[in-house]
């Protein structure tokens, strides 16, 4: 049997946390348990989201074998198990019978599949779970939540975009700029064309600071980049792109906007290949969809999960939307391909106004839970990160840590690596995200998922990125924030090396 | 086997012959082996046995895609600086760590380079080694001293130049040996040489010291960088001219794929009467050519160079894609050459 307690940094200090007063039940459930204590793991973790996707116990199988896909409306034989996880949050523990809510856990596990829950969706990897169709129906419909809480987004933010405004930081990445653009004029290998790109743009303010602190320093160095500048402006969010562009109406037509998947900045962005001298991006890795992978014993693992909502909340969603808990599924279903709009058009019997429609997808965001189970992987490198990246990326990362459970972050990748041919061979990319600096931090605390309103945020795998970025050819720090060195989002920095 | 096939003879009989710039596709499986190697998860032994291995399999792929002349992929080699400089006496490398195969070492020279001291071990046993796997004529390929005195923290020598100089006179004791092996056309490659266009006499003077007194075919391949499939560089051509006209090679071999052919006026300006190995295939590219596209390219060079006097080739080397795309883009190279071939009329006979 295994321990694992992560957040260490709770068990010392004035008030730690007490490991034995968490512990001793669990113990005394297991006494009782039908379960081969050999193979168990206890995982305790600290989820620090006050909104996220767990109990306070969870129970997961570690399975033998893939399982095999089941065929549309057949029934699938329960898959052997290698091994089960218990996982206990310290933080929400103490309420209530620890001892006995293991035990409802454990019979809930050993019971028939699903029992207890209503479910959205089969087991998948995390990245395809219905969650994200909850995240981009949070940016496609935002201006309906803004109205349904009566508060902006960045409201619920971690703080991360005062950075933009930061002209101290802007006029020194300008002036580098400026330095490497007369380099390059001398050589006449300055192309006519300069672009500068910001992918997730906020409310404009990074933007309008950058623009305006670049049109004072380059009308003082007297060579007139500006008027070869061209801003491109990138974003998820039609909503929050128009709501940008005004920040930055007074620089005219030096600023573009585009709608873009951040996953795929080649899609939308070809024509700057080898072309941006700068492409920045803040908050936006922190919240595009990720798998986690596991090590256990040895063996590479990936975490598999099912959205699911506990029969109780299903019931009273049910009962207030006039519907019965068997039909929510396909309720909720229709929520994430048509929007509170038009869901509210297509049912006026039981959402009489979009308002009722928006009231109904709050309810359901905040119910969702998430099953979750580990499936041994074949190896490494049979399991695609991103279209372009297999598994083997990660190796170095799993290997280097004993038994460990980490984010892929495969969204974040995607956009990385897909932006970093963007970058001229004198540009840069700068992002400030919440960004974890080693891979051992996987082994010392809980980095996601949580809920942040409608939307979803896991901390950002920051070793693989700097990893992708070395294999690529370049040079990836990831440095505190200037102004706040103590906070979580952090700055990383990719410039070409070599 | 039987002996591989002479490669000036196969260059001057064939009509737009096809190769390849030098490395070769280095799967994903590949490099995780030689980065084990760097970090002793197995032996040079059995790197070695798995080089031969992956080598063999290069030049059958360069052999059923119809490639003219081939090479060894450059397989065993970590990157093109490391293997080179590790063999030179006088070049120190503190920290033999790596964290993956492909890293640059931090190299230094703190006192000139002895003269007396060869390259230990030799490049001749390689091209040997290629030469017993193949009957198709061989190019090797090396990187030149200008690009890997870039990559030197030089504090032996008073004047960076010489430096270069001593670099060259090391190359040419390899070149010498690798002609007694067998070999007839090697290659000098400068992918640092666009990034100093201003110190390309000093470049082409260490190039005429590497090919002095060899009597092969040389060729001299200058890019813009390919390191992780990224240019390093970006500019023009017009850098290389007039002073590699006073390079004593018999080929320029050139990228044009990728930045367009406008370049190719240089030559005719310039009067470049040797050959030139036209790069017809983006290597930074995963999409493959249509054989129609690698044809209308010759047609387009063949406006400033005849067709006795054209090599085909790729871009640059190949070692960045994927095996499957190597293979596709040698085919369309290969196809492309084939069809303006057929234009010209029948092929030379020797």
């Amino acid at each position: 049997m295994l321990i694992d307690v992560r957040p260490v940094a709770k068990l010392t200090g004035p008030d730690p946390v007490d490991v034995a007063a968490v512990l001793a039940p669990v113990f005394t459930a297991l006494s009782s348990a039908a379960v081969d204590l050999a193979r168990l793991r206890v995982v305790c973790d600290w989820i620090q989201y006050r909104h996220n996707f767990y109990q306070p116990v969870e129970v997961r199988p570690v399975l033998a074998n893939r399982p095999h896909r089941a065929e549309p409306g057949g029934e699938q034989a329960r898959p052997a198990e290698s091994g089960l996880e218990i996982a206990i949050d310290m933080r929400r523990c103490s309420d209530g019978d620890l001892a006995a809510r293991v035990a409802r856990a454990l019979a809930g596990q050993a019971g028939q599949d699903g029992a207890g829950h209503v479910l959205l969706e089969p087991w998948q990897p995390a990245s395809e779970s219905c969650l994200w169709r909850f995240n981009t129906l949070y940016w496609q419909a935002l201006s309906r939540w803004e109205e349904a809480t009566g508060r902006e987004y960045e409201q619920a933010l971690p703080g991360g975009r005062s950075e933009a405004r930061d002209t101290g930081a802007a006029g020194d990445l300008i002036r580098e700029l400026l330095r490497v653009w007369d380099e390059l004029d001398a050589r006449r290998a300055l192309p006519e064309e300069i672009y500068v790109a910001e992918l997730g743009v906020g409310n404009g303010s990074q933007a309008r600071t950058w623009l305006d602190t670049f049109t004072e320093l380059d009308r003082l160095h007297g060579r007139d980049y500006h008027r070869r500048l061209h801003y491109l402006m990138g974003d998820y969010s039609a909503h929050v792109l128009d709501r940008a562009r005004k920040a930055v109406a007074h620089h005219g037509d030096k600023v573009s906007t585009l709608v873009l998947d951040a996953t795929r900045p080649q899609q939308t962005l070809a024509f700057l290949r080898g072309k941006a001298f700068c492409v920045y991006i803040s908050n936006v890795y922190d919240n595009l969809p990720t798998d986690d992978v596991a090590s256990i014993r040895g063996r590479p693992y990936l975490v598999e999960v099912r959205a699911c909502l506990r029969r109780t909340d299903a019931a009273r969603i049910a009962r207030r939307y006039h519907t019965r808990p068997a039909e929510l599924t396909a309720l909720v279903h229709r929520l994430l391909r048509l929007g509170p709009d038009l869901l509210a058009e297509a049912l006026p019997d039981r959402f009489p106004a979009t308002s009722d429609a928006v009231a109904f997808w709050q309810e359901t965001w905040s119910a969702l839970r998430l099953q979750e189970r580990y499936v041994p992987l074949d190896g490494l490198d049979a399991y695609q990160v991103t279209p372009a990246i297999t598994g083997e990326i990660l190796r170095p990362l799993v290997e280097g840590c004993g038994d460990v459970r980490m984010h892929v972050s495969n969204g974040a990748l995607a956009s990385f690596a897909g932006t970093l041919p963007l970058l001229h061979p004198f540009g840069r990319l700068q992002c400030h995200d919440l960004f974890l600096t080693g891979p051992g931090s996987y082994l010392t605390g809980f980095h996601g998922p949580g809920k942040y309103d409608g939307s979803v945020v896991n901390w950002v795998n920051g070793p693989l990125l700097v990893l992708a970025g070395h294999r690529r050819g370049f040079d990836v720090q990831i440095t505190p924030l200037a102004r706040r060195p103590g906070g979580h989002v952090k700055t990383l920095t990719a410039q070409v090396r070599d | 086997m039987a002996p591989a096939a002479p490669a000036t003879a196969a260059l001057r009989s064939t009509r737009l012959a096809t190769t390849v710039v030098g490395s070769y596709s280095v799967p994903e499986w590949l490099g995780r082996l030689k980065t084990d190697y760097y970090q002793r998860r197995i032996s040079a032994h059995h790197l070695d046995e798995i080089h031969d291995v992956a080598i063999k399999a290069a030049l059958k792929d360069q052999e059923l895609a119809g490639v003219d002349i081939v090479s060894d992929g450059e397989l065993r080699r970590d990157n093109d600086i490391d293997y080179l400089l590790t063999r030179i006496p006088g070049v120190a490398i503190p920290d033999r760590a790596k964290t993956d195969y492909y890293d640059y070492y931090d190299a230094e020279v703190r006192a000139p380079l002895p003269e007396s001291a060869g390259m230990s071990p030799g490049l001749a046993a390689d091209y040997a080694f290629t030469r017993e796997q193949t009957g198709h004529p061989i190019k090797f390929s090396f990187t030149g001293p200008f690009s890997l005195s870039r990559r030197i923290r030089d504090t032996g020598y008073a004047d960076p130049a010489d430096l270069v100089r001593a670099l060259a006179r090391k190359l040419n004791a390899q070149a010498r040996e690798l002609a007694e092996a067998g070999a007839d056309l090697l290659q000098i490659d400068e992918p640092f040489l666009a990034g100093y266009p201003e110190q390309v006499d000093v470049a082409i003077e260490a190039v005429n010291i590497v090919t002095a007194g060899v009597a092969v075919t040389w060729a001299l391949h200058v890019c813009y960088g390919n390191r992780y499939a990224r240019p390093l560089w970006e500019g023009h051509y017009d850098f290389l001219f007039p002073a590699v006209t006073s390079a004593r090679v018999d080929a320029l071999v050139l990228e044009f794929a990728r930045k367009g052919f406008d370049d190719l006026r240089l030559l005719k300006e310039h009067a470049w009467d040797r050959y030139l190995g036209l790069g017809v295939i983006d290597v930074k590219s995963a999409e493959v050519e249509a054989a129609d596209l690698v044809a209308s390219h010759i047609r387009r060079a063949l406006e400033f160079i005849p067709p006795e006097r054209l090599m085909v080739n790729p871009d640059c080397g190949l070692r960045h894609l994927p095996p499957e795309v190597a293979r596709a883009k040698l085919r369309a190279m290969v196809t492309g050459a084939a069809q303006v071939r057929q234009e010209l009329g029948a092929r030379t006979s020797p």
